[in-house]
C-alpha cells in the first residue's frame, strides 16, 4: 500500500515537472530575444554596411539580437525553398519582386502591421501588399537607364540623349557611332526576359494578357519590340560570338571607351566612377511611350516565426530607418525605398553621373515585371531562349515569338 | 586440367561444396560478426544519409510538390508525363552524347599521360603536378578559358584552323557544336584525374612481366597491348564505371560553359532535375526524372559488372 | 654503351609534347592568377598577359574585409575529418568486398554502387529534413555525417585490394593471423598508392563541395570556401579580382596535398610487396 502511494506520488511529481517544462513561455517576453535574418542583398561587398544597420537596431533595441546569415544571390532561393520544405525558415527573410507572390500566396509570410507606411514610396510598398495588407516591406530599389559616353558623342558631333528621345533617335545615334575601323559600337542592350517586357511596354504592347493566363506579345507591336532588341546584334552591338552576353561584357566595353550607349542598371555607377572619359545617363527612350524597368528587393517575416513582433520591428528598421538611408546613400548600395524626396536630394548632388535626376524620372513610368501563378521561372527561361535564337539568326523574330507563345502558354495556362 | 578417371572416392560425411560455395567460409557466428564489423562503418552512413533520402525521393516522385506548399499525391502521373515529354528524351540524348565523346577522349588521353609520366622523365613530379592542376581548378575559370580558346571569331583554335584553310565552327555559340565544346573542355580538365588513377594502377604491375615479354622479343607496342593494358584492366574498369556514373550526372561543366544552351541544345538530365526542383516548382517531377536516370545508370553499371569477367584481370 | 647516354629522338619528342601539354594545362590557372592581381578587374573575355597595375589588393580585401581565414580553417577541418573517415570506411568495406565472401555479396556491392547513382540535387531536400530531425542543422557534424562513407572510395580500394595476391593473405593466415591482422598488416600496406589516391580525391570532394554545405551551414563562422567564394558575387555586380583571388587561394592547398601525396601514389614496385 505504501509503495503504490509512493509510486503514485512519484508519477504525479514527475508529470508535474514535465508539464511545467512543456508550458509555453508567455508571448510578451521581457527576456532577450534572438532573431535570424537570412539575406542575399549584402552579399558581394555590402556585408559591413548591413552590419552597421544591424548594430544601430540592436543599440536601439537592447533586448533583441539579430543573427545574420548571408547567402550568395544565385543560391539564395535554393536555400530558401529548402528551408520552406523543411520548416526551418529564418525569422526575417529577403526576397525579390519575382519570388514574392509565391511566398505570399503559400502563407509562408506573416501579415505586417506597418507603423509608418507613409515612409515608403507608394508603388514599392504596394508591390509587396496583398489585398491592402503588407506581407513584405521594400528594402531597396534600382532601375535601368541609358548610359552614354559623352566624349564619343562629342567626337561624332551628336547631341546627347535626352528624356524625350525615342527608339529612332537612339538607333540613329548608335549607327553614327558604330565604327568597325576603331572597333567602336553604338549601343548595347541585353537580350533577355527582363529587357523584353520593358521594350514591349515602350511600344505599347504587353507581355501577358489581362488575366495573366496567356501571353500577349505575339502581335505586330510585339514583334517590332523584339526586333528592336535582337537586331542590335551585329549592327550596333557585338554578336554573341564576339562575347556579348557574358558577364560584365557591356561594362568592360564601355570602360574601354568602345561603346557609345548601354542599357543597364544604376548599380554600375561605382564601377564607372574612375572612367577616363565623361559619361552620363538618361531615361531610357521608348517608342510610343516610355517605360523603365525597376527592380526592388524586400524583406518578409516568416509566418512560422516565434518572434513575429521583434522580427517585424527589425524588418521595419531595416527598410525605413534613418541609419539605413544614410548607409545606402553614402555607400551607393542601391536606393532606399523611401518616399521622402528631400532625403534623396543628397543622392542627386553626388559625383558622376551628373544627370542623377534621371534615376527618379525613370520611376514616372515603370514597366512592372509580369508575374504568373505557375511557371514564372520557366516562362522567363523560354522567352530568353527564343529571343537569343532570333538574335543568333537561327530563327526569325516572328517564329521565335510564335514558338515562345506556344511553349509559355502551355506552362502558365 | 586432366581429371582422374574411375577413382573410387571414399564416402564422406559432409558433401563437398561446389561452385561459389566452395570458396565461401562456413557461416559461423565469428565469421558473421567479422563481416559485419568490416561492413557496418560504411553501411550505416550510406544507409542513413543516402539510401534513406533515396527512398524519400522515391516517395516524392509520386507527388506534386513545389517545396513551399504541402505535397499532393498524384501516383504515377510524373512518370507518365516524363515518358510522354519529348524533352526527357532530349536531355537523355544530350547526356549520352556527352558521355560518348568524353569517355574515350579522357581515357586515351589519361592513359597516354600516365604512360608518359611513368617513365624516367626529367622533372616528372612537376609535370604530374601541372597536369593535375586543371582537376583542382574551378569550372568558372576553366569555362572562361575554354570559351575564349573556342571563340568562333578570334579564338586560338579557329585561328589555327584558319591557317589550314578550315572555316572553324561556332563552337559553344552553335547548337551543333556546343556539346562538343563542353566535351573537349571536360576531357581536358579530367585528364589529370584519370592519369592519377592509372599511374597508381601501373605501379602494381609486376615488372617481371615486362622482363619476360622483352625476353620473348616483344616490342613496345606489343608490351603495351599484351602486358600493360590487360594488367591495367582493374584500374581501367574503375575509370570506365566511375566515368559513366559521373558522366550520366554531368552538371557543373554544362552549367559553367553554356547553361544548357544555346537553344537548349546542351540541356542535360541533372540540369533539368535542378531546374525542376528549385526553379520550376516541380520537385516531384524532378525526383521521378532522377529515378529514371537511376535505372539507366544502374543498368549500364550492372552490364559492366557482369561483363568484367571477360576482360578484367585481377591478380 | 648504355642507352641513357644516347638522346633518342623519341624521348625528345616526348619531352616536347609533355611540356607543351603542361603549358596548356597551366593556362587557366595562370589566367585565374592574373585576373586576381588586376585591380578592379572586369570579367574579360580576352585574358590579358600581364596587367600594368598589378597589385595584391584583392588578396588583402579577401582576408581583411571577409572572414576568409576562418572560412579556410573550416574547409580544412571538414576536409581532414571527411578524408580520415572515408579512408576508414572505404578500406573496411573494400576488404569485405574483396576478401570476405558471403551470400548476396554481389547484390550488396551493387547497392553500394547504387548510392552514387542519384544526383545530390534530388537528395538534398529529404537529407536536409532528416538532419533537421536529428537536430544537426548549422553544425559541423551535420555537414560531415553524410560524407563519412563514399561508394567511390570503396570501389577504388576494392579494385586495389583485388590486386593484392591472396598468397600474401594465406601466408599470414598460416601464421595464425585473423582477418583483422591480415587487413591491417598485409592488405593496407600493400595498397598505399590507392590509399594516397583516395586521400587526394576525398579531400578534394570535401574541399569543393557546394550544395550540401550551402544548405546545412548558415552561420558565417561555419561557412566553407566554395560558399564564401560564391558570396563574393553580388546580386548585380561582382568584384572579379577578389573572386579570382579566392579561387587561387582555394586551389593552392589542394595542389600542395596532391604534390605531397604523389610520393605515395608513385611508389617503386619494390615497396609494394610483390616479390
Amino acid at each position: 500500500m505504501k509503495r503504490s502511494l509512493l509510486a503514485a506520488g512519484g508519477i504525479l511529481g514527475v508529470s508535474a515537472l514535465l508539464l511545467s517544462a512543456c508550458a509555453t513561455e508567455p508571448a510578451t517576453d521581457d527576456g532577450p530575444v534572438t532573431i535570424t535574418y537570412s539575406n542575399f542583398t549584402s552579399a558581394g561587398g555590402n556585408e559591413e554596411n548591413l552590419q552597421t544597420i544591424i548594430d544601430a537596431f540592436e543599440a536601439e533595441n537592447p533586448n533583441i539580437t539579430v543573427d545574420v546569415v548571408t547567402l550568395p544571390y544565385g543560391d539564395y532561393f535554393t536555400t530558401l525553398q529548402t528551408d520552406l520544405a523543411a520548416g526551418t525558415v529564418a525569422d526575417v527573410v529577403d526576397t525579390n519582386y519575382d519570388f514574392f507572390p509565391q511566398l505570399a500566396s503559400s502563407g509562408s509570410l506573416a501579415p505586417l502591421e506597418v507603423t509608418n507606411a507613409g515612409a515608403y514610396r507608394d508603388s514599392l510598398i504596394d508591390a509587396y501588399s496583398v489585398d491592402g495588407v503588407s506581407y513584405g516591406l521594400p528594402s531597396s530599389f534600382s532601375d535601368v537607364v541609358l548610359y552614354y559616353n559623352a566624349d564619343l558623342f562629342d567626337a561624332a558631333g551628336l547631341d546627347y540623349p535626352t528624356s524625350n528621345w525615342t527608339w529612332a533617335d537612339e538607333q540613329a545615334a548608335a549607327e553614327a557611332l558604330t565604327d568597325s575601323s576603331t572597333g567602336t559600337w553604338g549601343s548595347h542592350q541585353p537580350v533577355s526576359f527582363y529587357e523584353f517586357y520593358k521594350v514591349l511596354e515602350q511600344n505599347g504592347a504587353s507581355f501577358l494578357s489581362d488575366d495573366g493566363t496567356s501571353v500577349a506579345f505575339n502581335t505586330p507591336a510585339g514583334i517590332e519590340a523584339a526586333a528592336w532588341l535582337t537586331e542590335k546584334s551585329g549592327t550596333v552591338m557585338p554578336t554573341i560570338e564576339e562575347g556579348q552576353g557574358t558577364a560584365d561584357f557591356d561594362t568592360n566595353l564601355f570602360l574601354e571607351g568602345k561603346l557609345g550607349m548601354m542599357h543597364t542598371g544604376i548599380w554600375i555607377f561605382g564601377a564607372l566612377a574612375d572612367a577616363p572619359f565623361t559619361w552620363d545617363i538618361a531615361v531610357e527612350p521608348g517608342n510610343t511611350q516610355q517605360a523603365s524597368a525597376v527592380f526592388s528587393n524586400a524583406v518578409g517575416v516568416s509566418a512560422a516565426s516565434e518572434h513575429i513582433a521583434e522580427a517585424s520591428l527589425f524588418a521595419e528598421f531595416l527598410t525605413s530607418s534613418q541609419t539605413m538611408v544614410d548607409v545606402r546613400l553614402d555607400t551607393g548600395w542601391e536606393l532606399p525605398p523611401i518616399s521622402d524626396e528631400d532625403q534623396l536630394a543628397v543622392y542627386l548632388t553626388k559625383d558622376t553621373p551628373a544627370n542623377r535626376q534621371a534615376v527618379f524620372d525613370s520611376l514616372d513610368s515603370i514597366a512592372l515585371t509580369p508575374l504568373v501563378e505557375n511557371g514564372q521561372q520557366e516562362m522567363q527561361d523560354i522567352i530568353t531562349e527564343e529571343l537569343i535564337e532570333a538574335q543568333a539568326g537561327r530563327k526569325s523574330v516572328a517564329d521565335a515569338l510564335a514558338s515562345a507563345e506556344e511553349r509559355i502558354n502551355a506552362v502558365i495556362g | 586440367m586432366v581429371l582422374p578417371t574411375a577413382v573410387a572416392t571414399p564416402p564422406s560425411r559432409t558433401p563437398a561444396r561446389s561452385g561459389r560455395n566452395a570458396r565461401r567460409p562456413r557461416a559461423t557466428i565469428g565469421y558473421v560478426l567479422t563481416v559485419l564489423a568490416f561492413l557496418l562503418p560504411s553501411a550505416v552512413p550510406l544507409a542513413l544519409f543516402v539510401l534513406g533520402p533515396m527512398i524519400a525521393a522515391a516517395w516524392i516522385s509520386f507527388t506534386e510538390w513545389n517545396l513551399i506548399t504541402p505535397m499532393e499525391f498524384i501516383g504515377l502521373a510524373n512518370y507518365q508525363e516524363l515518358l510522354a515529354d519529348e524533352r526527357t528524351g532530349e536531355v537523355f540524348l544530350h547526356t549520352i552524347q556527352y558521355i560518348a565523346g568524353y569517355l574515350p577522349l579522357v581515357y586515351v588521353g589519361g592513359l597516354a599521360l600516365a604512360l608518359a609520366l611513368n617513365r624516367a622523365l626529367k622533372g616528372r613530379s612537376l609535370w604530374r603536378g601541372i597536369y593535375f592542376l586543371p582537376v583542382v581548378t574551378s569550372w568558372i575559370a576553366v569555362a572562361i578559358v575554354w570559351r575564349w580558346l573556342l571563340n568562333p571569331n578570334n579564338g586560338v583554335v579557329n585561328l589555327a584552323l584558319g591557317w589550314f584553310g578550315i572555316d572553324g565552327p561556332g563552337w559553344w555559340t552553335d547548337p551543333d557544336w556546343a556539346m562538343i565544346s563542353i566535351i573537349l573542355a571536360s576531357a581536358w580538365k579530367d585528364l589529370g584525374f584519370v592519369m592519377v588513377i592509372l599511374l597508381a594502377g601501373l605501379q602494381s604491375i609486376n615488372p617481371e612481366l615486362y622482363d619476360a615479354a622483352k625476353v620473348d622479343g616483344a616490342g613496345a607496342w606489343s608490351r603495351l597491348r599484351n602486358v600493360t593494358i590487360p594488367m591495367l584492366s582493374p584500374s581501367t574498369f574503375f575509370v570506365v564505371v566511375i566515368s559513366l556514373i559521373n558522366g550520366f550526372q554531368v552538371f557543373d561543366q554544362v552549367y559553367a560553359m553554356t547553361g544548357g544552351g544555346p537553344g537548349g541544345s546542351t540541356q542535360v538530365v541533372v540540369q533539368q532535375i535542378y531546374d525542376l526542383t528549385f526553379r520550376y516548382g516541380a520537385a516531384g517531377e524532378a525526383s521521378a526524372l532522377s529515378w529514371l536516370l537511376f535505372i539507366v545508370i544502374l543498368g549500364v553499371t550492372v552490364i559492366q559488372i557482369i561483363g568484367q569477367k571477360r576482360w578484367v584481370h585481377y591478380a | 654503351m648504355h642507352s641513357s647516354q644516347r638522346v633518342r629522338p623519341r624521348t625528345v619528342v616526348l619531352h616536347v609534347v609533355v611540356i607543351a601539354g603542361a603549358l596548356a594545362m597551366f593556362f587557366p590557372f595562370m589566367w585565374t592568377f592574373i585576373t586576381s592581381i588586376t585591380p578592379g578587374a572586369g570579367f574579360s573575355i580576352t585574358p590579358r598577359l600581364w596587367p600594368e597595375d598589378a597589385s595584391l589588393e584583392a588578396y588583402q580585401t579577401l582576408f581583411t574585409e571577409r572572414p576568409f581565414a576562418r572560412v579556410i580553417a573550416n574547409s580544412i577541418g571538414l576536409a581532414l575529418v571527411t578524408t580520415l573517415a572515408q579512408l576508414f570506411t572505404s578500406a573496411t568495406a573494400a576488404y569485405a568486398f574483396s576478401r570476405l565472401p558471403f551470400r548476396g555479396r554481389g547484390v550488396v556491392f551493387a547497392i553500394y554502387l547504387a548510392t552514387m547513382m542519384i544526383p545530390l540535387q534530388v537528395l538534398i531536400v529529404p537529407l536536409f529534413a532528416e538532419l533537421k530531425a536529428f537536430g544537426l542543422l548549422n553544425t559541423y557534424l551535420g555537414a560531415l555525417l553524410p560524407t563519412f562513407a563514399s561508394a567511390f572510395g570503396i570501389f577504388l580500394l576494392r579494385q586495389a585490394i583485388n590486386q593484392v595476391p591472396r598468397e600474401l593473405d594465406e601466408a599470414a593466415t598460416l601464421d595464425g593471423a585473423g582477418h583483422f591482422r591480415v587487413f591491417a598488416q598485409i592488405v593496407l600496406p600493400n595498397i598505399r598508392p590507392a590509399l594516397a589516391t583516395l586521400t587526394v580525391f576525398a579531400f578534394m570532394s570535401s574541399w569543393n563541395a557546394f550544395l550540401w554545405p550551402l544548405v546545412v551551414l548558415r552561420s558565417p563562422e561555419l561557412q566553407t570556401l566554395p560558399i564564401a567564394l560564391a558570396g563574393l558575387q553580388g546580386q548585380y555586380t561582382t568584384a572579379w579580382d577578389v573572386v579570382m583571388a579566392g579561387s587561387v587561394v582555394s586551389i593552392l592547398p589542394m595542389l600542395a596535398l596532391y604534390i605531397f601525396a604523389q610520393k605515395y601514389i608513385i611508389q617503386g614496385v619494390a615497396s609494394s610487396g610483390i616479390k
